[in-house]
């Protein structure tokens, strides 16, 4: 049996980490710079951080590969939503929420992106799909492969790896054989630590109640290798790097070799969404950490 | 947009040459006084890093997209160095600076034509009559040390 | 740029009609969602002001230089621009005494993922999605004008 070749994940940051800050105490241009400055090679817009969404200026349009170029950074994966609900009463017709799906696709082509962070209709904390799901994911798939973009549904805490909707997402992928609708792993889903001296008794009450750190309510590293042939994009959440670069809520040395050694070669976006998000300096040395926890552990 | 600190953590890494060697390292610094200073009033002086003093006549300033040495700052009267806005240090230090945490500190003040005297030296070698300002006179009262712990990455 | 709070201090004053007589006053309001949303997607409440309630359906919402009732916004297919405020202006003859305020505004939204879709049908309640947060938003401002 031959070996898998070693993967070569590109290290990135999602601007959604900034978002207590971006258009507050930041501009987008600041927010660019910062992710040079940790290390970055790549990032995760969300559609809102397109200003004037979903009709960019050309202006706007210009701006952005600039910064793209100026600080050497490549578009991973556009945060979009797949609505449904957008008005009260009854769900959209499928020509509606198709038509506003192509919309975005076409946006994150021009934009550079290949990744789409999509976000099916859900009907619980968990994000259990809407049952018509499937249906609407049949719609999408041909301008999804016109536009190349890959519609990948993130795993978030509280959702295991091993939930039922998950194996129906690589089921439905066989199915179509295609590259262009997979999973975003939220290393959220591997966190089975929480120190006293992070989180506080009344914030694990209010993450108990929402199903947050229970016994057996998180993944086990291995349950990614399964994933990682439907994935282009992860979320490398983070909860708190210390002093010594080291995560303490998520086993991170695992999870990263584990994707390595099965010759992963996606984006990993950090992903900060932790309380001190208001706190620039704060943020920064986080992100900054977090890319050289990841450095060490990748070698580059 | 600027910190509200004297250095600032963004724009804080090595300085590589084309062949991928490092000649030295670079940070941001900003002023925080409430208005700008033409480059002629501003007084640089020495950078220090770790304890090590790196001097200023080996100082390059780069301010809006042009680099100055220390001299030649002294005769740009028609220069305008924003409110706000910040100026890149560049040290010269073949090697650069290790990855993790550094604590660095930048000497600087300037001339003003008012609330003192005229600058005692007619050379421009000291650090002017003004500034920084390290303890801003809010309600807070909010000390602004002059120097900082920032993480270098690359 | 925005302040952290929903209701802002930036825009809060008396307004007067055609003639100068004061006639009512208006703030500006931007939610503290990390996305923006499609006015479809709102669901507006009651304004109240130092205990005084006023009804939503008597709110002028102003975006883009184009107002709206809370009933339009329903239909109004257009995307609420992240850290863009919307100007709430409420009518109240004679306006506000100048001084400070308790001023307070519900609002919610419908989201697609995380939760189960909103309850009422009609889109009556505060949706979905402000359980989050919290639906109200409340700040108390001086009032100079």
């Amino acid at each position: 049996m031959s070996e898998i070749k070693k993967g070569t994940p590109k290290r990135g940051i999602s601007v959604y980490s900034y978002c207590r800050l971006l258009g507050y105490t930041m501009t987008l241009d600041d927010v660019f710079e910062d992710m040079y400055d940790a290390g970055a090679t790549c990032f995760e817009l969300l559609a809102n951080h397109i200003e004037n969404y979903p009709n960019p200026s050309t202006q706007w349009i210009d701006h952005y590969f600039h910064l793209c170029e100026k600080y050497h950074m490549q578009p991973a994966e556009m945060g979009h939503w797949a609505e449904t609900h957008l008005h009260r009463g009854p769900r959209m017709s499928d020509e509606q929420i198709l038509a506003n799906l192509i919309r975005d696709f076409k946006l994150a082509n021009l934009l550079g992106f290949k990744s789409l962070r999509t976000k099916i209709t859900c009907i619980n904390e968990y994000c259990d799909p809407e049952p018509e799901w499937e249906h609407l994911m049949e719609l999408a798939l041909p301008y999804a492969e016109k536009y190349d973009v890959a519609m990948l549904s993130e795993c978030h805490a509280p959702t295991k790896l091993t939930r039922q909707h998950i194996y129906d997402y690589l089921e439905f992928a066989d199915k179509h054989q295609t590259k262009h609708f997979g999973i975003n792993v939220d290393f959220g889903t591997f966190q089975n630590q929480w120190p006293e001296d992070i989180y506080s008794p009344e914030e694990m009450e209010r993450r108990r109640s929402r199903g947050y750190g229970k016994p057996d309510s998180w993944s086990q590293p291995e349950d990614i290798i399964p994933i990682l042939p439907y994935s282009k994009t992860c979320h490398a959440k983070f909860n708190y790097v210390d002093e010594n670069f080291e995560e303490r809520t998520i086993p991170y040395a695992k999870v990263l070799q584990l994707m390595v050694d099965n010759g992963w070669s996606g984006n990993l976006v950090s992903e900060y969404e932790g309380p001190g998000r208001e706190d620039a300096a704060f943020l920064g040395d986080q992100l900054r950490r977090h890319h050289i926890l990841m450095s060490r552990i990748l070698g580059y | 947009m600027t910190e509200q600190y004297f250095v600032q953590q963004r724009g804080f890494h090595n300085i590589y040459n084309d062949d991928g060697t490092i000649w030295g390292f670079q940070f941001k610094m900003c002023t925080l006084y409430y208005k700008g200073l033409w480059l002629s009033q501003f007084r640089a002086g020495d950078a220090i890093v770790d304890g090590v003093v790196y001097p200023k006549e080996t100082l390059i300033w780069n301010i809006q997209g042009i680099d100055y040495s220390r001299e030649e700052m002294y005769d740009r009267m028609d220069q305008y160095w924003q409110v706000a806005d910040t100026a890149t240090v560049k040290v010269p230090c073949p090697g650069g600076l290790k990855q993790g945490y550094h604590t660095v500190e930048i000497q600087f003040g300037w001339i003003c034509n008012y609330n003192a005297a005229l600058e005692p030296d007619p050379n421009g070698n000291t650090l002017g009559i003004m500034g920084p300002y390290t303890r801003m006179s809010t309600a807070a009262g909010s000390a602004h040390p002059t120097e900082r712990r920032l993480l270098l990455v690359w | 740029m925005v302040e952290y709070s929903a209701i802002q201090q930036r825009g809060f004053h008396n307004t007067c009609d055609a003639k100068g007589n004061l006639d009512g006053f208006e703030f500006r309001f931007t939610p503290k969602y990390y996305k923006g949303l499609w006015f479809t997607q709102c669901r507006f409440g009651n304004v109240t002001v130092d205990g005084e309630v006023f009804d939503r359906d008597s709110l002028i919402f102003e975006y883009d230089g184009l107002e709206y009732t809370r009933e339009e916004l329903f239909d109004v297919k257009i995307y609420w621009q992240i850290r863009v405020p919307i100007t709430v202006k409420v009518k109240k003859p004679g306006g506000l005494k100048l001084g400070y305020h308790d001023v307070s505004m519900d609002f919610g939204w419908v989201l697609n993922y995380n939760g189960e879709p909103e309850k009422e049908f009609d889109g009556s309640g505060l949706g979905n999605g402000g359980h989050m947060m919290g639906t109200e938003n409340s700040r108390r401002m001086l009032l100079a004008r």
